[in-house]
């Protein structure tokens, strides 16, 4: 076969090059050139002034938002991969074939519905004469103000990231070498001290792999912080949608998506470094 | 297959954690029913016990023309989307599939990369450089914001089905007198069709949903889930339901109908 | 049965194929003649696939000059030769019905709908498959669809075929079916057949020459006959396995008659078969058929051999009686039963082999 690229190739290959390059390589570039652009009379112009550095990184406010928004993110990483951890590991190994299809089907219908809508439906769940405080209700509890809290947005995060988590988890669980669990039950390794000292380890890469991409849609995420969260405290994407769409200030969004894109390279490196540890 | 063997089994531990697997689908589900239940529901503000039957809310959607505005957008940008993500995709998927080159690393990354940027700065950074070029504002770039992170989708699908083509299936087209152009034409393209109708489904499915890149990008040519972010800014509205069950419809649809072709692909085949 | 006629239809002019550090086919010779069953046979990466390949025009070759007709070929690309492939895995069409798989090349060559389904249908009923000329791929069996492959190869009458192992897939009674469909095809065409295989008994009963390759080289070029009877190297001797072989020196004897110093003892050369320089290597092979077995230590054999019987093996109404000598050399023996009937076999039994000087053959180390 002829490997090399020739014009019918190209035909093939560049297009998508071309665009992404054009669409999402210069626009996060042209990111970079814009933090060093400044605004007068609500009007952008190009500039190099490390203005919106200071400013930006000068403001309590940015670092309360950034401490807020790494503690949320890195609990509903956590948090998710807790919660979803059973469910993967059920489904790897207990279930027929063909309900586990099933339950992968099912995992998959989230990520086609809106987010927003959930999210709402969540409000009226926690709302103060919300069901959920309805029931409390019942058995004498309540109500209390279970919306506009950190949790909710957690609730949120979790909402937005579980079924992406379960789906790598199991993944990584199925493709486990079933002879490993069976030698460490034949040493006589304990079930629940397989699941920690066999099948945790063995299926390290991935569960980390789903743990980031929970902290990457939560880091990111700013519709639960706004609307189940109530802004309050706010959060590093809550300050990019403000700054963006009501103050002008492009050039200090571009600061603050900067530190953020810094902060999820850094995380997705020791992420990746931390699952591929002792491992070649 | 995956099944533990049965001298492993404790029922008392398997229940538990089936009964657990039971309560995450629940959690999972639970927002997605209850807004179709609410949105046939006559309470503002929904709560037990459910009010009475109504479809006030889909009346009131319906007599939006913003919400009408709102979905032929949607359905513009959806359906280019799906055209231009799937035809990249596939160009991408089929340039993998054949050659290798120096730098294919960084190739792929391209291609498959995108989706794992938060929407909010891939929102801001759409926003600021077609601004800068003068193409912010309307449809059209929603669908330039869209495609960047819908044709890694269609990428995958597509590059799936064709790791299930005979290598030789391409060589043996042209020795039986194809060109290379002929032979996409005639073997490459109709072997690889229920992947790429599946890729236009999904991609649409996807663009149907995303509502952070849009908002930023879309100006006052919003799309339906922009106009749904709207909705939720405002006053507490069931409309939201109304609006969201329709669209599950529409995305569920999409879904399936990839998931058929999908399927029907992955049947094994007596080849 | 080779109609050696003016000019070969391909040549191969010192043709040579890398693949990066690694050489598949190093600097090879052949020609191929118009109306020939040629079989290129060896084991995995001997560079066969790879020869075929460059003959489709599927490769370029690295180095020198591939002719069809006289005209040199290697940049045309494949679908601009009439050179048809039959694929190891069929690659047939599967969206495509049969008769479509079997009118793609007509339809690449621009030919009209009418003229391509006639002839299409001339070679469905031809390979005997017009029944099912309107199924899909996957409802035909193994012998069909190797039926369909030969007639999408087969409808632009090209003057060469290109067979790649087509037969391997199949089970070994249909295999041996095909065989004799194969051969009738090309006897009754005339066209060339280039046949790729691994499988000596593929090659041997179709073939009317068989090339041996290893390692990217031509081992021995020949008719069936020929290659059986005088295997020209060690490697093609061990290939076919029907021989037993022993490696040793040339020299002379006390008469200063050329002999072979082998482990086993000095053995008589056959007359003709003339040896190179005393001291060096070679190997003399015998056809497992012409060994006879001995229960005492023959008379007057100047070829003879003390083993013990270690196994045998029943093929129909042939035995093959395995021995090992002292020194551990394992040889074998192919007799029918009658000519074992006085004998009386049994395992660990001392033998004396033996076989006349003009049965063995001397081949390069």
């Amino acid at each position: 076969m002829r490997r090399r690229l020739s014009l019918y190739g190209l035909t093939f290959s560049l297009p998508l090059l071309i665009w992404q390059l054009l669409f999402f390589v210069f626009p996060l570039v042209f990111l970079i050139a814009l933090s060093f652009w400044t605004v007068r009379n609500f009007r952008m112009q190009p500039d190099f002034d490390m203005v919106n550095w200071t400013t930006m990184y000068g403001r309590a406010v940015f670092w309360q938002a950034y401490a807020t928004t790494l503690t949320l993110a890195a609990g509903a990483a956590v948090l998710t991969s807790i919660l979803a951890f059973p469910v993967a590991y059920a489904i790897a190994f207990k279930l027929s074939p063909r309900v586990q299809r099933w339950a992968i089907m099912l995992m998959v219908i989230p990520f086609f519905t809106s987010y927003l809508v959930r999210v709402y439906s969540w409000q009226v769940f926690l709302s103060d004469a919300g069901i959920i405080n309805v029931m409390l209700g019942w058995i004498g509890l309540g109500p209390y103000g279970l919306l506009n809290t950190p949790g909710a947005t957690l609730l949120g995060f979790v909402t937005l990231a579980l079924p992406l988590v379960v789906l790598l988890q199991l993944f990584s669980l199925i493709f486990i070498d079933r002879t490993l669990i069976e030698a460490a039950h034949n040493m006589r390794c304990g079930r629940l001290r397989t699941v920690f000292a066999v099948v945790i380890p063995s299926a390290r890469v991935g569960l980390v792999i789903a743990a980031l991409f929970a902290f990457i849609l939560s880091f990111g995420d700013f519709v639960s912080p706004i609307y189940l969260g109530g802004g309050d405290p706010t959060t590093l994407s809550i300050l990019i949608t403000d700054t963006t769409k009501s103050g002008q200030q492009w050039p200090r969004a571009a600061v603050i998506a900067l530190t953020m894109i810094a902060t999820l390279m850094i995380v997705a490196y020791l992420a990746v470094r931390f699952a591929y540890r002792g491992r070649k | 297959m995956n099944r533990e063997n049965e001298a492993n089994r404790n029922p008392l531990i398997n229940g538990a954690l089936l009964a657990y697997v039971l309560l995450a689908y629940l959690f999972v589900f639970a927002p997605i029913v209850a807004s179709f239940v609410f949105s046939f529901n006559s309470d503002r503000f929904p709560s037990i016990p459910l009010g009475d039957f109504s479809t006030e809310w889909y009346r009131a959607v319906a007599a939006d023309p913003l919400v009408w505005q709102g979905l032929r957008n949607t359905l513009l940008v959806g359906v280019g989307v799906g055209v231009i993500s799937t035809a990249l995709g596939f160009g991408a998927a089929y340039t993998d599939h054949r050659y290798n080159f120096l730098g294919k690393q960084v190739y792929l990354a391209l291609a498959l990369l995108p989706p794992t940027i938060p929407v909010v700065i891939m929102g801001l950074a759409m926003l600021a450089f077609l601004s800068r070029v003068n193409l912010s504002g309307d449809a059209g770039a929603v669908i330039i914001a869209h495609v960047v992170i819908c044709a890694p989708f269609a990428m995958a699908v597509i590059r799936l089905r064709l790791s299930q083509m005979d290598p030789s299936l391409e060589p043996a087209a042209w020795n039986l007198g194809a060109s290379e152009w002929a032979a996409m034409r005639h073997v490459v393209i109709p072997f690889c069709r229920p992947a790429i109708l599946g890729a236009l489904f999904v991609t649409m499915a996807v663009s149907f949903d995303e509502f952070a890149i849009a908002w930023f990008v879309s100006g006052l040519n919003e799309t339906l889930p922009v106009k749904v972010l709207g909705f939720l800014q405002g006053q507490v509205s069931p409309r939201i339901n109304a609006v969201g069950t329709f669209v599950f419809i529409v995305s569920m649809t999409l879904l399936i109908l990839a998931q058929l072709l999908l399927g029907r692909t992955a049947a094994p085949r007596k080849e | 049965m080779t109609p050696v006629t003016q000019a070969p239809l391909v040549s191969l002019e010192g043709v040579a194929k890398h693949f990066g550090t690694y050489t598949a086919v190093q600097k090879m010779d052949l020609q191929i003649h118009e109306g020939e069953f040629l079989a290129l046979m060896g084991s995995s990466g001997c560079g066969k696939t790879t020869t075929l390949r460059m003959l489709a025009g599927l490769e370029a070759p690295s180095e020198g000059v591939i002719r069809l007709d006289g005209k040199p070929i290697n940049d045309l690309p494949s679908w601009s030769r009439d050179t048809p492939m039959v694929w190891q895995s069929l690659a047939l069409f599967p969206f495509l019905t049969v008769i479509e798989n079997v009118e793609f090349a007509l339809k690449m060559r621009g030919l009209g709908r009418t003229e391509r389904r006639r002839r299409a249908e001339q070679w469905l009923d031809r390979m005997q498959i017009a029944e099912f000329a309107g199924r899909n791929i996957s409802q035909l069996s193994g012998g069909q669809r190797q039926r369909v492959a030969l007639a999408r190869s087969l409808v632009i009458e090209p003057r060469i075929l290109l067979l790649d192992e087509p037969l391997s897939a199949l089970d070994a009674a249909l295999k041996v079916r095909m065989q004799s469909v194969l051969k009738t095809l090309q006897r009754e065409t005339g066209i060339t057949f280039v046949y790729v295989t691994h499988s000596q008994s593929e090659a041997f009963s179709m073939a009317d020459r068989v090339v041996i390759m290893s390692r990217g080289k031509i081992e021995q070029i020949g008719t069936p006959q020929d290659i059986y009877r005088a295997p020209r190297t060690r490697f093609v001797a061990d290939f076919l396995g029907s021989s037993n072989i022993f490696p040793g020196q040339l020299t002379r004897d006390g008469q200063g008659r050329p002999v072979l110093a082998t482990s086993s003892g000095d053995f008589a050369l056959p007359a003709g078969n003339a040896p190179g320089i005393a001291g060096q290597a070679a190997s003399l092979t015998v056809l497992d058929t012409r060994m006879q077995i001995h229960p005492q230590p023959p008379q007057g054999a100047r070829n003879s051999v003390a083993a013990r019987m270690i196994g045998e093996e029943f093929v129909g109404a042939t035995a093959t009686i395995h021995f090992e000598t002292d020194n551990g050399q394992e040889l074998r023996v192919q007799k029918s039963h009658e000519d074992l009937a006085d004998l009386s076999l049994a395992i660990g039994k001392p033998f004396y082999l033996s076989w006349s000087p003009a049965d063995g053959h001397l081949v390069q180390e």
